[in-house]
């Protein structure tokens, strides 16, 4: 989404507005529900919602996405089929029901995404670097990324490091956590759009460190 | 190269939302996969438990207490913790702070990322397609589409969080608040001014 031209006001009117519907509560709460079963991770959830058919990506509302994305991953799982009970065997041992006891501790304690390592990071604070001209996952075709399309090619400066951090182009796929060092890494607007607003203005974008280049 | 394709198993399911969760939703309970007391328990954090009121204790703390404000930038994800602040899409938190010449203003293009244990859940605007794709963009006219016209002599920064970090804006404390006490102080921060499409403000101004 981050840069593509949208011409429409930003609407605060329902600003307090969490639900708009019930039904949105119950994808709300049965998806987190569900993201505790330990079948997937978080990264392949965005991934699903990401996967959706294009045109049902952009014309639904963000909790149909959930949704959408919810169902596919219930189905790849072998829970489901042609819209019914699939009632088919799949690993119902390994699937962790959360129960009403455990919320509270489990909502607490969170996902940290954040591993040890022993691999040294390649980029220094303050250093310039060049983001991969290429947006694509490197590991599978058409796969999950988060480095956004209006950073690819770009130069800018480290201005944070966070430790390793879970890769989600390859959690995403089961191939593992590979965590790797992650970056915030400060942009020039004006490096960044034709037109920018002010000349100071920059903007800051976490990215792994698979995402990025020595600067030449 | 792998391909990994995920079947779009939802065309199976009715295309009214309504109907569509709750086919899914009776699928899961005759499978007794979910239970609806954990479902109501989760629903109950979100919609009464945690909400802007976490950040807004933090805001106000590190206003009036120097040495709570350098631990919170520097050492945010224990401060927090110790608060019993962490949590779910909390995990890692960077405090940024706003000063007389940086504005920060946070934003989540890739879906909607936001610091859930310190601000409950976003505002629809937060999620919208226009807010993720106008911020990172053209933040001085969003920032205009919530009445805020910044001077020149501010930066804006924006963050986009592509990753697990949560940012959390931490607002200019106004002048005219000076001598209030950080209890009184937790009412003037707003949501808004924590993600930095707002200003602290005195409790009864709208």
């Amino acid at each position: 989404m981050g840069g593509r031209l949208d011409p429409r006001r930003i609407d605060i009117t329902s600003s307090n507005v969490k639900f708009k519907a019930d039904w949105e509560k119950d994808v709300f709460a049965i998806t987190l529900a569900l993201g505790f079963s330990s079948l997937w991770n978080l990264d392949r959830s965005r991934y699903a919602r990401e996967s959706l058919e294009p045109q049902d990506y952009l014309q639904f509302g963000y909790f149909e996405k959930w949704l959408a994305g919810l169902i596919n991953l219930l189905g790849e799982n072998g829970i489901i089929k042609d819209g019914k009970e699939s009632g088919g065997n799949f690993k119902k041992n390994s699937f962790r029901i959360l129960e009403a006891k455990n919320v509270k501790k489990l909502l607490h304690m969170g996902g940290p995404t954040k591993r040890d390592s022993t691999i040294e990071k390649k980029f220094n604070l303050g250093e310039t670097v060049s983001v991969r001209s290429n947006n694509s996952n490197t590991r599978v075709e058409k796969g999950h990324t988060r480095l956004p399309d209006y950073v690819k090619g770009r130069t800018g400066k480290v201005i944070a490091y966070h430790g390793s951090h879970i890769l989600p182009d390859a959690n995403a796929h089961f191939l593992g956590e590979s965590p790797e060092a992650l970056y915030s890494v400060e942009f020039k607007s004006r490096d960044l759009w034709d037109k920018c607003e002010h000349v100071e203005d920059t903007v800051v974008v976490d990215l792994w460190e698979s995402y990025l280049e020595k600067f030449k | 190269m792998k391909k990994d394709n995920i079947k779009q198993f939802y065309k199976e399911f009715p295309s009214n939302p309504d109907a569509r969760v709750k086919a899914l939703k009776s699928i899961l309970e005759k499978r007794g996969l979910i239970d609806q007391k954990a479902l109501d328990e989760i629903l109950d954090t979100y919609q009464n438990k945690v909400g802007p009121l976490n950040g807004a204790k933090i805001v106000a703390k590190a206003w009036t207490n120097k040495k709570f404000k350098a631990d919170l930038i520097d050492n945010t994800d224990q401060v927090l913790k110790n608060m019993d602040l962490n949590g779910r899409q909390g995990e890692h938190v960077v405090v940024v702070e706003n000063t007389e010449t940086i504005h920060n203003l946070i934003v989540c293009t890739l879906c909607s990322c936001y610091p859930w244990p310190l601000l409950g859940l976003p505002p629809s605007w937060y999620k919208s397609d226009a807010y993720r794709s106008r911020a990172v963009r053209e933040p001085r006219a969003v920032l205009s589409d919530f009445n805020i016209k910044l001077p020149i002599s501010k930066k804006v920064k924006v963050w986009d969080s592509t990753s697990e970090i949560r940012y959390l804006v931490l607002p200019q404390q106004p002048a005219s608040s000076k001598e209030l006490s950080e209890n009184e102080l937790v009412s003037w921060v707003t949501r808004d001014s924590m993600i930095g499409t707002g200003f602290p403000k005195p409790p009864t101004a709208e």
